[in-house]
């Protein structure tokens, strides 16, 4: 394939990538369909790893990502990461007023090593789910699409129904715009403003440097069996590759690439015109590339112990996670055995979630399904899960309440963090319960008719009785009750709810209300009046 | 075009002023004396026509044949707003919601009346399009051409005052409901667990704004209270098979019993009593009605209505 083919291939699949992962997170219509959604979220490497290496689904794009980076180096970071193809946009913006491009740049090796030794680390720990939502460059877009972008998007939307109406098109509506609490708000602000710096700074820094996934990757590429090779004997020293490289990782001096930093992006093979930078096998001829490789070069600096732990840790990764799942659901007891005070919590996990350990350890916070809730009830978590859960998706039962037919969240999970139970299992799920405050209830405060829970029920969980003169007072039937949140939201009651639900710590099963086919005593075929 | 400020600053001007209904009731009482005329002016009977035994399509022209065709209310020209409960994301089979069948009927029966256009709404309660496509509304819209328009979009309520409210005397109402000339409310028969029935006059809590207000002050009390500024031109409620438990949201089929029934009125107070007794309750038992009866609205008593009958098998 000729250098230019291969470097307008790659900007075609990264921008349609691209633009099909922003519509998607920015998707406030609901324009996009839900299955597109799921397959460009589950192409990604760390939900696809997160899912596959807990069980959740066979998810097998980490797996082919690890062996294309084997074959041709770090294809994902330059084709279908968000973040990397972001960086690549803003790189070419900043290219336009003629930004002077730095040339080689060493490698900060032991940095890159910290945070995939963290991320190890963490995963290790059992804390793998934080760490990824903090490092994983898909969920970093995710929300950076998803937070930032898509109100602001809703807004110029909202702007433009007015003036559209007037020119006679009906097309648009005012739709919502739901702000993240400024607590989440402010990390992908951060990470969106880092970003933007390393990149006009130095390219794809941010890849080569905080990206878990860029080092890992990097770690593979390295050795991978096609790697991009500067043929010396072509080479006329004109550094037009170093001026096009976003890594910063040709070094002229020596004539080689660092291809542990090259994020495959094709560029220097597109700007050669001696056509002298190529894909060349590197397996069999270890002697050769030695040979061209000078001493100082970062492959040097990995020795073997060095290389012995890597490989120890991601098999660690690995391995832990599958001990954690056991240790997790060593402690899960029978169902029942546990007081039920032990299993409440005060925050809840969507329906699919099984329970807050297992999401919080499986979600990585990428907010599709934030973006994908048709309710709005789904608001990334400030520390209602605590530290670990920051930016994760819970329940608000202020902004929404759960619509009783949806199951978008799960059909939109790329992690396996919400299951995608069917219709007849998502009716029954329980994610909370319900409590009753007969104190806070107008119909005692007030003495008048209310029931606006009742009336948003979905399973009649909440059913009223006769009270007082001629009223209704809510009735909370516990094995009924899903936690879905209808009733908390319809609660008129300022400023405290007479009716609020209760988070599981692990989800449940609801009983359905199985009643005989109703009648009507006085139904004789004929008026009654 | 006007602007939405304009629109507001109308509102605002009509609400001050003359209230909107005045206007609507003088139109009707010279145009159809016989049918229009106001269920309180003195020496005149409310008619209620109800059918039982058909389809829902024949039930509804038959019912409106009775009342001197859609074209005694719709005239040449006028826009016209079909409010239908659409508050749940329930298919029609659950009967939740207005059924599209009915509300299809209607529309196209304005539009051959001459409308000039047709729109429906409601503020919704679960999300809005997923219930607008799940109820067959969006079908209906498509089906006939008229406008489905967004419930949730507070830009599109103006504030009103209801000087004769007794404890709601200001409201957010939708601009359709101020904006339209022909107001026609198109509501499903069903049980409630607050209200017992909910029939014509509980289903304008789709027009306002703020339904929290109601459920926190005086449910039945603002429902009576609302139509002292505005009531329906025509309310048609579809009794082809009620909730009668569970209600209004309701669980499953199980729930409904096949009745077979059309109500059709200008007298919102007389058809719902009607709807009561159909649902086997005491019209004075369910307070909204008793309360919008003794505040002169409509009459609840149907003895003293002009009901006519028809079973089409």
């Amino acid at each position: 394939m000729s250098p230019k083919l291969l470097k307008w291939l790659r900007v075609a699949v990264a921008l349609v990538v691209f633009a099909a992962l922003t519509a998607m997170f920015v998707d406030f219509r609901d324009l996009v369909p839900w299955k597109i959604s799921h397959a460009l979220a589950e192409i990604q490497f760390v939900p696809s790893l997160v899912a596959l290496i807990t069980g959740a689904s066979l998810s097998l794009a980490c797996v082919i990502i690890i062996f294309v980076t084997l074959a041709a180096g770090r294809v994902y970071c330059s084709a279908i990461c968000p973040l990397g193809i972001l960086q690549d946009v803003i790189h070419r913006l900043i290219q336009w007023p003629k930004f002077k491009p730095s040339p080689y740049s060493r490698p900060h090796t032991w940095l890159r090593q910290i945070f995939l030794w963290l991320t190890v680390a963490a995963a290790m720990a059992g804390f793998g789910g934080f760490a990824l939502s903090w490092l994983d460059p898909y969920s970093n877009f995710g929300r950076i699409a998803s937070d930032i972008v898509r109100p602001l998007v809703t807004l110029a939307n909202n702007a433009a129904v007015g003036p559209a109406d007037r020119l006679g098109w009906h097309g648009l509506f005012r739709v919502v715009p739901h702000w993240a609490s400024i607590g989440v708000l402010a990390w992908p602000v951060l990470v969106l403003w880092l970003v933007v710096v390393l990149t006009v700074w130095r390219g794809r820094l941010y890849c080569n440097t905080v990206c878990p996934v860029g080092t890992l990757l990097g770690w593979l590429s390295q050795r991978a069996a096609f790697r991009l090779q500067i043929d010396q004997a072509a080479c006329r020293k004109c550094a037009a590759c170093l001026r096009a490289c976003k890594a910063h990782c040709i070094d002229l001096h020596s004539g080689s690439i660092d291809f542990s930093r090259c994020v495959a992006c094709y560029d220097c093979m597109d700007v050669c015109d001696e056509h002298g930078i190529n894909y060349r096998f590197a397996w069999t001829r270890k002697k050769t590339i030695s040979d061209s490789v000078p001493a100082v070069t970062p492959d040097a600096a990995i020795d073997p112990q060095r290389r012995a732990f890597l490989s120890q840790a991601i098999s660690g990764i690995v391995g832990t996670a599958g001990v954690s799942r056991v240790l997790l659901a060593g402690e899960q007891p029978p169902a029942g055995s546990v007081g039920e005070t032990k299993n409440l919590s005060p925050v809840i996990s969507p329906p699919g979630a099984a329970g807050v350990e297992q999401f919080l350890d499986r979600c990585t916070a990428c907010h599709l399904c934030i973006s994908e809730c048709p309710t709005g009830v789904l608001q990334p978590a400030f520390l209602e899960y605590g530290l670990l859960g920051l930016m994760k998706p819970r329940m608000d039962y202020r902004a929404a309440f759960c619509n009783f037919d949806c199951r978008r969240c799960g059909e939109v999970c790329p992690d396996g963090a919400i299951d995608l139970l069917d219709l007849a299992a998502k009716h029954l799920v329980k994610i909370g319960e319900t409590h009753f405050d007969r104190d806070k209830c107008v119909v005692v405060t007030n003495g008048t008719d209310c029931a606006a829970c009742s009336e948003h029920c979905p399973t009649k969980a909440v059913s009223t009785i006769p009270y007082g003169n001629n009223l209704r007072l809510p009735l909370v039937k516990d094995e009924l009750c899903i936690g879905c949140g209808a009733c908390e939201y319809a609660c008129p009651v300022k400023p405290e709810k007479a009716i609020k639900v209760t988070g599981l710590h692990r989800h449940g099963w609801a009983k359905k209300l199985v009643e005989p086919k109703a009648t009507l005593p006085k139904s004789n075929g004929d008026f009654p009046f | 075009m006007k602007t939405r400020r304009d629109f507001l600053k109308a509102g605002l001007a009509l609400g001050a002023s003359l209230p909107v209904f005045a206007n609507l009731e003088k139109l009707f009482a010279a145009d159809v004396p016989a049918v229009g005329a106001s269920a309180t002016t003195p020496g005149s009977k409310s008619i209620l026509v109800a059918v039982r035994d058909g389809g829902r399509a024949a039930m509804l022209d038959k019912a409106m044949s009775a009342l001197g065709g859609m074209e005694a209310f719709v005239k040449k020209g006028q826009t016209v707003l079909v409010k239908p409960n659409i508050a749940w994301d329930s298919p029609p089979e659950l009967g939740a919601n207005s059924h599209p069948e009915t509300v299809k009927r209607v529309v196209e029966m304005c539009l051959a009346a001459g409308a000039k256009s047709v729109s429906l709404f409601d503020n919704s309660c679960d999300q809005w399009q997923r219930t607008y496509a799940r109820t067959g509304m969006e079908q209906v819209a498509r089906d006939t051409g008229a406008t489905l328009v967004n419930g949730k979009d507070e830009t599109l309520y103006r504030a009103v005052e209801i000087p004769n409210g007794k404890k709601l005397q200001k409201a957010k109402v939708h601009s359709l409901v101020l904006d339209s000339d022909v107001f026609i409310n198109v509501p499903v028969l069903k049980h409630h667990g607050g209200t017992l029935v909910t029939a014509c006059m509980k289903n304008l809590m789709g027009i306002v704004w703020d339904r929290g207000f109601y459920h926190r002050t005086d449910l039945h009390q603002c429902i009576a209270d609302l139509l002292t500024f505005k009531k329906p031109t025509l309310n048609i409620l579809d009794a082809y098979a009620p909730m009668v438990r569970n209600g209004p949201r309701g669980v499953s089929a199980d729930d409904l019993v096949v009745m077979r029934t059309l109500l059709v009125s200008t007298d919102i107070v007389a058809i719902d009593a009607a709807g009561a007794k159909l649902l086997d309750r005491q019209p004075s038992d369910i307070r909204h009605i008793a309360i919008a009866a003794e505040m002169k609205l409509g009459t609840m008593d149907l003895e003293q209505v002009d009901i006519r009958r028809f079973k089409l098998a």
